[in-house]
């Protein structure tokens, strides 16, 4: 008995793990049968008979094919339940702003109120393969890092709860405060994040502040650069989604984007130099910033990469367009990449300069002796 | 001169002062990294198969990424070969999801930026998806493997004898570390850069419902998922590897 209960004890941590990853399974499948939440008609794919396809040619010579199929659907929800439609969707083998259906797909569809209109398609319910790929995530997430994973969770969630928040004031106030709203909740978010990651501390007190420094030097260089060049190349224009002045909301996104690596890099370098205080009390300071320096140095090239690709990767699908329609590269880089390249510039200089100011301060504002506090 | 060149001097300066050689390295792999992006837009416009330009640019970017990085030559061929598995590995995820999802190409807020241009380029836009979704996860990959590939390095040159379970519970710590603070790296690096859409969204009402299923922030909460993954399972599949290498470097010193 008391056997049983000492093993139940030390693996108590893998079994809930293990529930909770399949209770999360479990929730994975039930976005299946979500629709009578949906306030849109929900549909789901009985029949697909293929119709015709033929070969089509657009003015750039390029050659693709369109398809017709006739879909039958049955409606899942709101007072068309149970009823059948048969709908013809018309797609192409690209497949840019289209798709194929396939039987058990569902779909968003829109019914007319008059009975002459047809019965259309809207796009479709992604809810439950978003929630596979989540589950996924999380689940190995919890068999890795067990419930620390946990707190990096939590971190996330207070940061989008956040995000959110200051998004509404936003719209409220018709962007009129956007430097200041996201300035205050850039800082913020670096507060919550390093208080949930290392508690209040010193060590905490000098990583923020190498991040907040670190940002700002390189948002005020990147302003100097773009008075000094007056934003030659730079096409606000070309950004996307854009319902709002774009300069101010540009930038922005380029503090708010460089934050979390700019915070990655401080954090590692502060931890490791007090660390290095406490195995070695009697180093000096100088030694510590050149240390510190080391670290950074290692660190630097791997993380500009990571956002450099972040921010290049999501321009592919137009940037092939561009070049499929007849545009050079030089122009089709201009209106696609350039700014993710200013953006990835800018966040590289941050990342660069937290590191001798995290060094800096770790060295002069370290307490003589670390493991007696 | 243009903005992005005076800035792109200012970062090679910045790299220089401070990184020494390294920098100098690093900034070199940011640029030799630009040139295969763009390669790899130039290949797939010009028909070659998405999944293969990934593949070989994939393999290729993370070369560049983790031996220009890293000066310890131990640290960067196990580093190296751990991403490898784990890209091969995202990919074995990454394929049946985008062609489950759908989440290719253009949206209904795209229709602006479209105008006039003609969408039927016979390219496949699933493929142009899977590629984005790859490529954005290299740079996370690269950068988790090299920092638990030198830790564990680290651990082996202080105490050369020590044994394969004692590594691996050591990679797994130094791993939890760096997944915690990566989440922030990925969380702020996505949602920071859609700051736009997420105004166009609350601006024009969408509800909860039609913001779950819309094609571009699925598009994108899925690229964050992906380099989630892809770091998790960096940290035992890159210790693994070290223990492998350890193991056989002992060997032959016997």
């Amino acid at each position: 008995m008391n056997n049983l209960k000492q093993q139940l004890k030390r693996h108590w941590g893998l079994w809930l793990t293990l529930l909770v990853v399949l209770v999360g399974l479990v929730g994975v499948g039930l976005t299946r049968l979500d629709a009578p939440w949906y306030q849109q008609t929900v549909a789901s794919v009985t029949k697909v008979q293929a119709n015709q396809h033929n070969q089509t040619t657009d003015e750039f010579n390029n050659t693709d094919v369109s398809y017709s199929q006739w879909v039958t659907v049955r409606i899942l929800n709101h007072h068309h339940q149970g009823q059948t439609y048969r709908l013809k969707n018309t797609y192409t083998k690209s497949g840019a702003m289209d798709q194929a259906y396939r039987v058990g797909d569902q779909v968003f569809v829109r019914i007319p109120k008059d009975k002459a209109s047809a019965v259309t398609i809207q796009g479709l319910k992604r809810d439950t393969a978003l929630a596979f790929v989540a589950w996924l995530a999380l689940a190995l997430l919890l068999l890795i890092m067990r419930f620390s994973g946990l707190m990096a969770l939590l971190s996330v969630t207070l940061n989008a709860v956040l995000f959110y928040a200051a998004i509404q004031i936003d719209l409220m106030t018709n962007g009129g405060h956007l430097y200041t709203l996201f300035g205050s909740l850039a800082v913020i978010f670096a507060v919550l994040t390093l208080w949930l990651v290392l508690g209040v501390s010193r060590q905490m007190l000098v990583t923020l502040g190498a991040t907040i420094t670190g940002t700002g030097i390189a948002v005020i260089i990147s302003l100097i650069v773009f008075a000094a060049t007056k934003e030659r190349g730079v096409t606000y224009e070309a950004m996307q989604y854009v319902t709002q002045v774009p300069r101010p909301l540009f930038l922005v996104e380029t503090v708010l984007g460089s934050l979390g690596a700019v915070m990655d890099e401080s954090t590692d370098i502060v931890a490791s130099l007090f660390q290095l205080r406490q195995e070695r009390p009697d180093i000096s300071a100088n030694q510590v910033f050149k240390s510190g320096l080391q670290i950074g140095r290692s660190i630097m090239g791997p993380l500009i990469n990571v956002l450099f690709l972040i921010f290049m990767a999501d321009t592919f699908a137009m940037t092939l367009l561009y070049l499929r329609n007849g545009n050079n590269w030089g122009y089709t880089f201009s209106m696609n990449m350039s700014l993710g390249m200013v953006q990835s510039l800018i966040s590289g200089i941050g990342i660069v300069l937290a590191i001798p100011v995290a060094s800096w301060l770790a060295s002069r504002l370290m307490p003589r002796k670390v493991g007696a506090a | 001169m243009s903005t992005i060149s005076v800035l792109g001097i200012v970062l090679f300066i910045l790299m220089t002062l401070i990184g020494g050689k390294t920098g100098v390295t690093a900034f070199l792999s940011l640029i030799f990294n630009f040139g295969l992006l763009f390669l790899a837009v130039v290949l797939i416009s010009w028909g070659f198969p998405a999944m293969g330009v990934s593949l070989v640019i994939g393999t290729i970017i993370l070369a560049f990424t983790i031996f220009f990085g890293e000066d310890n030559e131990m640290a960067a061929k196990t580093a190296y070969i751990a991403a490898l598995i784990v890209m091969v590995a995202l990919i074995l995820v990454i394929f049946p999801v985008e062609h489950w999802i759908m989440a290719q190409g253009f949206s209904l807020e795209d229709s602006e930026d479209l105008e006039g241009m003609s969408l039927t380029i016979g390219v496949s836009f699933v493929g142009v998806a899977v590629t984005e979704a790859i490529l954005s996860t290299l740079g996370a990959i690269a950068e988790a493997s090299i920092a638990i590939a030198a830790g564990l390095s680290e651990i082996i040159d202080q105490h050369p004898h020590v044994s394969a379970s004692r590594l691996y519970i050591d990679g797994i710590s130094i791993g939890k570390q760096i997944i915690g603070t990566t989440f922030n790296t990925l969380f702020f690096g996505f949602f920071g850069g859609f700051l736009a859409l997420f105004i166009w969204f609350s601006g024009l009402h969408y509800s909860f419902g039609s913001v779950i299923n819309n094609k571009i922030f699925v598009a994108e909460v899925l690229m964050v998922l992906f380099s989630l993954i892809g770091v998790i399972l960096t940290v035992p599949i890159t210790t693994w590897v070290m223990t492998l290498e350890h193991r056989h470097a002992t060997k032959q010193e016997d």
